[in-house]
């Protein structure tokens, strides 16, 4: 077995695509979707920093906080091609996992409401029961996270049994991290939707570390997809800070879903650049790898390649900036205006109704 | 709006369950008297479920049954591939495993009629009970949870500095199963001596192969968790032994676990309560002309080492034998009701 360094080294500096299901052509975004994309990214990565190292100094926070920076490329290439605000027949599913804040962002949850969730108010997703990352809305298509991880997998499998139940061209975006791959229901919602060649889309951000345990003591294998022709069903592994890799390798297995060709397993590698969670200061990881992977982040390679295209300039991206700042400032002060819930409504809403 | 896909209504394409012709067998270097001693477990194994069918029929077993019948040869073949102290936990369709480990068709036949002196002293009525003194450790009802143990019995044997194997079986349904990811990942990331035997036999219950999954052979597991991996024809007793015997040094070796598949049929349904109305008869058919006793049989007389008239006599002695434990095992009493509450939990001496 490789030693951890060596391994995470190894497979950084391999991580391209090992096969392109669901076709050859490279799927690219237009001019306004990459704004688009760099505008939630930046969102993410914003609304992130005041959450984790902002509101959770300052004792505002309620609950855990686990924030994705460094992997908001996975979540924003991936849910490019979630296809929604179309109606029930026709959007499209979504079980994003506790790193996968861009998800809920373009899914149309707004900030403040997820502010509102973090500081435990009355106005948050779970109307202050939860106080992170395991909220939903199903107007939004977004089933709440389990916080078991890997429980979400049936899930999602179970979400793509309906949609081709009904025999639409809907798909159920299932998101993951590396860790979770070890788990039993992982296996065992990847196998029944692989035999009953479901529509879901498996996408894994291996981030190298699940929790303080490193991947090499994870698995055996090189790669989370080659994990998937134990399944018979596609694999492809893809750099996960670059954005437009994710766009496409997401949006081919998507299309091979909705052409009812069934799952896929998706791993983007990328890096935890944080803590496990804020209260973590993840003293297990060598400072090397951070530093190594700080010079990939996905922001900043992303703002590189839409400056050589001549997308953005210097003062675009501060423009940018600037707005997304004075946003988040008028959410947050909107969620500290948000009242606590009150105690007798301790037990609504904890079952259905 | 939606555009509606007929495809996705269709169900999941059918495999061939009947799996390629046999390959002859061949003798990977056992003596004569091996052979023949291989031939005496697979036989004991038959007549030892024959018997106990018998008596379920007359109402005498409290339990469920389940026959290996047509999977003798993967019973057989791989306990008899291991050393004495190798760590084996068998399953529910397994006598044969059990047998070559020198349990007695007696004490089968205490435990199948739920007997005070059975190894669970009455309070189990199937093959749930092990005998750490033979590096047996009893099968778990709940398919695919004895996986786990076995891979935590292996990390023990690594822990203490002994040569010891773990080896364990597990159906095609099992395979589904979250224990068996979770016990063979974690086996594999270690480098356990862990050799897991899939008895692909067509069916889990009723649900053929290609509802269970969308491999052609579990074998191809192997590479996804990054561990040696074999398919062998599980009607061959001696293909089965040389693959275990591979795997067996693998692990010894250091070299991590295996995955060895092992195809063959199930041969009466999950269990004898069951009429398997739901198995294509013509697979059965097929099935039956590969029976690995009628295999073995064939290959020793055709190399010389057994005449038909021998064969005959194994039987009869068999017979016998297994005449006179049955006559002891029903004279022996039931467990006494004040005995229903010991030995359920542990009781330190």
């Amino acid at each position: 077995m490789l030693t951890g360094e060596r391994r995470a080294t190894a497979r950084a500096a391999a991580a391209s695509p090992v096969g392109r299901p669901g076709g050859e052509a490279v799927l690219v975004p237009g001019d306004a979707d990459l704004l688009k994309m760099l505008h939630f990214m930046k969102l993410t990565r914003a609304l992130e920093y005041r959450i984790e190292r902002k509101l959770y100094r300052q004792g505002k926070i309620v609950g855990g906080v686990y924030v994705g920076r460094g992997q908001e490329a996975i979540s924003v290439g991936a849910a490019m091609h979630i296809r929604r605000g179309s109606g029930e027949e026709h959007d499209d599913i979504v079980s994003p996992s506790h790193r996968d804040m861009a998800v809920f962002l373009m899914q149309g949850v707004p900030p403040e409401r997820i502010l509102a969730q973090y500081m435990g108010r009355k106005t948050g997703l779970t109307r202050g029961r939860d106080g992170n990352m395991h909220m939903g809305d199903l107007r939004h298509r977004l089933i709440a996270f389990v916080s078991h991880l890997g429980d979400s997998i049936p899930v999602a499998a179970g979400c793509a049994l309906t949609l081709r139940m009904r025999g639409t061209d809907q798909v159920s975006f299932c998101f993951f991290g590396e860790g979770a791959t070890s788990r039993g229901d992982w296996h065992e919602g990847l196998n029944f939707a692989a035999v009953m060649r479901l529509p879901v889309v498996f996408i894994c951000n291996n981030n190298q570390y699940a929790y303080s345990t490193h991947v090499s003591r994870q698995m055996r294998v090189e790669r989370v997809s080659d994990r998937a022709s134990g399944y018979g069903i596609p694999g492809e592994t893809a750099d996960g800070n670059d954005v437009l890799a994710v766009y496409d390798a997401v949006g081919r297995a998507v299309a091979r879903a909705r052409r009812g060709e069934g799952p896929a397993l998706l791993e983007f590698v990328t890096f935890r650049m944080t803590g496990h969670s804020a209260h973590d200061d993840a003293g297990y990881v060598p400072k090397t790898l951070f530093e190594e992977w700080e010079r990939k982040d996905p922001i900043r390679l992303f703002e590189d390649e839409l400056k050589s295209r001549r997308l953005v300039d210097a003062l675009a991206l501060k423009e940018m900036e600037s707005g997304i700042e004075s946003e988040l400032d008028e959410a947050v002060a909107w969620a500290e205006r948000q009242p606590y819930p009150e105690p007798e409504e301790c037990l609504t809403g904890v079952y259905h109704e | 709006m939606s555009t509606v896909l007929k495809k996705n209504r269709k169900p999941p394409a059918g495999k061939d369950r009947r799996s390629p012709p046999p390959e002859p067998i061949r003798n990977p270097g056992l003596s004569r008297t091996q052979l023949l001693e291989i031939h005496r477990h697979l036989r004991m194994n038959r007549m030892v479920e024959d018997k106990l069918s018998a008596l379920y029929r007359q109402g005498k077993i409290h339990g469920g049954l389940y026959s290996s019948l047509g999977q003798e040869g993967i019973s057989v073949g791989s306990a008899y591939a291991l050393a004495p102290e190798d760590l084996l936990g068998p399953m529910i369709r397994n006598i044969g495993s059990l047998l070559v480990r020198g349990v007695t068709p007696l004490t089968l036949f205490l435990q199948f009629l739920a007997r005070r002196d059975a190894p669970t002293g009455g309070k189990d009525g199937t093959l749930h009970f092990d005998d750490l003194d033979k590096s047996l450790i009893g099968p778990i009802s709940v398919l695919g949870t004895l996986i786990p143990v076995m891979t935590g019995a292996a990390l023990a044997a690594r822990m203490r500095g002994e040569s010891r194997v773990a080896l364990t079986y597990i159906g095609d349904g099992g395979t589904s199963t979250g224990d068996f990811h979770e016990g063979l990942n974690l086996a594999a990331v270690l480098g356990l001596p862990l050799i897991l035997v899939v008895e692909n036999n067509g069916y889990a219950y009723s649900t053929p192969t290609n509802r269970q999954f969308a491999v052609d052979s579990l074998a191809e597991r192997g590479p996804a968790y990054g561990i040696a991996s074999e398919s062998v024809d599980g009607t061959d007793v001696l293909a089965v032994y040389e693959a275990t015997r591979r795997a067996a040094d693998r692990g010894r070796r250091g070299d991590g676990p295996t995955l060895l598949e092992c195809r063959a049929f199930r041969r009466r349904g999950h269990a004898e309560h069951d009429d398997m109305w739901y198995v294509p008869k013509e697979l059965l058919k097929a099935w039956e002309a590969r029976d690995p006793l009628d295999r073995f049989e064939a290959f020793i007389v055709d190399q010389g080492h057994a005449t038909e008239k021998d064969l005959r006599a194994v039987r009869e002695a068999i017979g016998a034998d297994l005449d006179e434990a049955a006559r002891v095992a029903l004279d022996s009493p039931y467990p006494q009701p004040e005995e229903t509450l010991r030995n359920v939990y542990f009781e330190p001496e």
